[in-house]
């Protein structure tokens, strides 16, 4: 298990109602690997951030972690969070117009990550957060300049920037293209994919767009309702989704294409179930076209080498 | 014969200082052109795609089509007659404005959250006269909910009921509920997840056949405009620097930001 940089086993995160008590997460298991991009993809409320902000130590009342363990380079963290949170771990976040302290010029945003990390004298630091800046594209010159003098991209380049200062193992990246233009999101995942290579840090990407994943990163992750579809190389996974709902995801995204414009796009038909109403066996049963009885009654799990889906075994036996 | 024709479209914003300020500093005026000399015609039935970066005022052509913003130069002229012609009579311009609607970007802002989704289909239906008996509203507003894959059951509740997908169904809904002949969607997909997109996307084509609509479509992602599109007119800083039909345009893109622009799409065959 040396070149597992994270492992997750059977994770559980939940938030208790009223009511019930309702899994955000349920028995989440996955690793990764040192200096590789691991994309985790779903829908809304799929439990990608949520996999992400329990990562970093981010989950917070009502929501806790109530069962299973986190381990980073041998140490379990999940109960110690603050040990590796900002210099061994730290964030993207979506929007680059909110993670970013409006009334602080960006060199001092990135002077006090540095000297809350570590422990350099303050002439260091400025010296270091120059060498970030010219890291992620942007003119050291720029270190007086206030975050409202930037454009979307050049935002998220700064808050790349802050994210890397610190010399993380690990850098959890949480939609971070989402907000911005498809021309820009090529630029920053380009810039994600020449740090990983360069610097050799791993990176967590959160989407939900299936073309993103494909062109960035080394294996895939799918989650559903909180649960892993399907975990494999991204390639593969693109070439041949084993899990309907892959299928699905990969089906629906558009591609530019001249006779696209004739069809109609592959849709999933309904939507996610709510978190209070998770149906039983499969939680994609419903919108699966394929299911039968099993998949009704029975869960299934991700396998070494198969999707959690029961309509593989079926195929197996004919 | 051309329903919607946009005749050298000229859009300046004034970012002048003050007069006085000009005065004591001997500044100059200020003019930033948003939209500069931009012409294009859209048939009858068929989706006409703008597509630019941030910036490269797409919003403000779709804004001076629905009449919401005065063309500095220029004019739009939509089934023959002019929209912002001052001359005509505000009952005129009022029929017009009725057959063109606007879908907006983000379904969580476009939709006042303190409505009920049946006063939300309403409002156009009222403010148009369309129908007068609450009866005839209500059956209407329960034909506008099932057009677009929502239940009658709907109308009563409120918007933050609704995932994203639904919110921006009702959007749809609610420019339909005017009976317009054009729809311009601005971005509407690009605040949803890919899978709800498709969704999305589908519903707009459907409509599309079912009530031969006209639709301006703007995007910043070929991918998307791909599947909408009849043709397509590519914006840089506010001017038109291409425009061709999908197959031309994605085969053998002439500009140079039209190539940068298909590069940048993530495609699943360059992995």
């Amino acid at each position: 298990m040396s070149d597992h940089l994270l492992e997750i086993k059977n994770l559980k995160i939940t938030v208790a109602t009223r009511r019930n008590v309702l899994n955000l997460v349920d028995n989440l298991t996955l690793a990764v690997k040192k200096g590789e991009i691991l994309g985790l993809v779903g829908e809304s409320g799929a439990g990608k951030s949520m996999t992400g902000s329990a990562i970093i130590g981010l989950i917070e009342k009502p929501v806790k972690i109530s069962g299973g363990e986190i381990w980073f380079k041998g140490k379990r963290i999940d109960q110690h969070p603050d040990e590796v949170r900002g210099h061994e771990i730290s964030m993207i976040f979506q929007d680059p117009m909110m993670s970013l302290n409006p009334l602080w010029r960006i060199g001092d945003q990135l002077i006090e990550v540095i000297t809350t990390h570590m422990n350099i004298s303050h002439q260091d630091a400025i010296k270091k957060a120059k060498h970030c800046l010219v890291e992620v594209g942007i003119d050291p010159s720029r270190m007086n300049a206030y975050p409202h003098t930037f454009s979307g991209g050049m935002r998220q380049r700064v808050v790349i920037a802050l994210a890397l200062a610190p010399n993380p193992s690990l850098v959890i990246a949480d939609e971070p293209t989402t907000a911005l233009d498809v021309s820009i999101q090529a630029q920053i995942l380009d810039l994600l994919k020449q740090i990983c290579k360069t610097r050799g840090t791993s990176i967590i990407l959160i989407t939900h767009d299936m073309a993103v994943i494909s062109q960035t990163t080394d294996r895939v992750c799918v989650m559903y309702s909180g649960r892993l579809a399907e975990i494999g190389i991204t390639k593969e996974i693109m070439a041949h989704p084993q899990h309907p709902y892959t299928k699905g995801l990969v089906a629906s995204t558009p591609q530019i294409d001249a006779s696209s414009f004739e069809k109609m796009l592959y849709q999933i038909p309904g939507s996610m179930p709510a978190l209070d109403n998770i149906p039983s066996g499969c939680a994609f049963h419903p919108r699966c076209e394929h299911a039968h009885d099993k998949c009704r009654a029975e869960r299934p799990e991700v396998l070494s080498n198969r999707a959690a889906c029961w309509l593989l075994d079926a195929n197996e036996g004919q | 014969m051309s329903f919607i024709i946009a005749n050298h479209l000229t859009r300046q914003y004034d970012l002048s200082d003050p007069w006085i300020v000009r005065m004591l500093t001997s500044n100059k005026r200020k003019q930033l052109t948003a939209v500069d000399d931009v012409s294009f015609s859209i048939d009858k039935g068929t989706t006409y795609a703008l597509v630019g970066e941030s910036g490269s005022g797409k919003s403000t052509i779709a804004k001076m089509v629905v009449g919401l913003l005065a063309p500095s130069a220029g004019a739009i002229t939509f089934d023959g007659k002019m929209i912002n012609d001052e001359t005509i009579s505000k009952a005129d311009r009022q029929r017009l404005r009725r057959r063109i609607q606007m879908v907006f970007q983000s379904p969580y802002a476009s939709l006042n959250p303190r409505w009920a989704v049946g006063d939300i289909l309403k409002e156009p239906i009222r403010a148009f006269g369309l129908f007068d008996s609450r009866a005839d509203q209500d059956k209407r507003v329960n034909e506008l909910l099932d057009q677009v894959g929502l239940s009658a059951r709907d109308a009563n509740k409120y918007p933050h009921e609704f995932s994203g997908g639904q919110r921006q169904r009702i959007s749809i809904a609610r420019a339909l509920s005017s009976q317009p002949d054009v729809i311009i969607c601005d971005e509407p997909t690009s605040a949803l997840d890919v899978s709800v997109q498709a969704q999305v996307l589908n519903l707009l084509k459907t409509l599309q056949k079912e009530f031969s609509l006209t639709y301006l479509f703007i995007s910043h992602d070929l991918a998307v405009v791909s599947t909408m599109a009849n043709k397509i007119g590519v914006l840089n800083e506010g001017k038109l620097v291409e425009e061709a039909v999908p197959s031309q345009l994605f085969a053998k893109p002439e500009n140079p930001y039209t190539k940068m622009l298909i590069d940048a799409v993530p495609d699943f065959g360059k992995v």
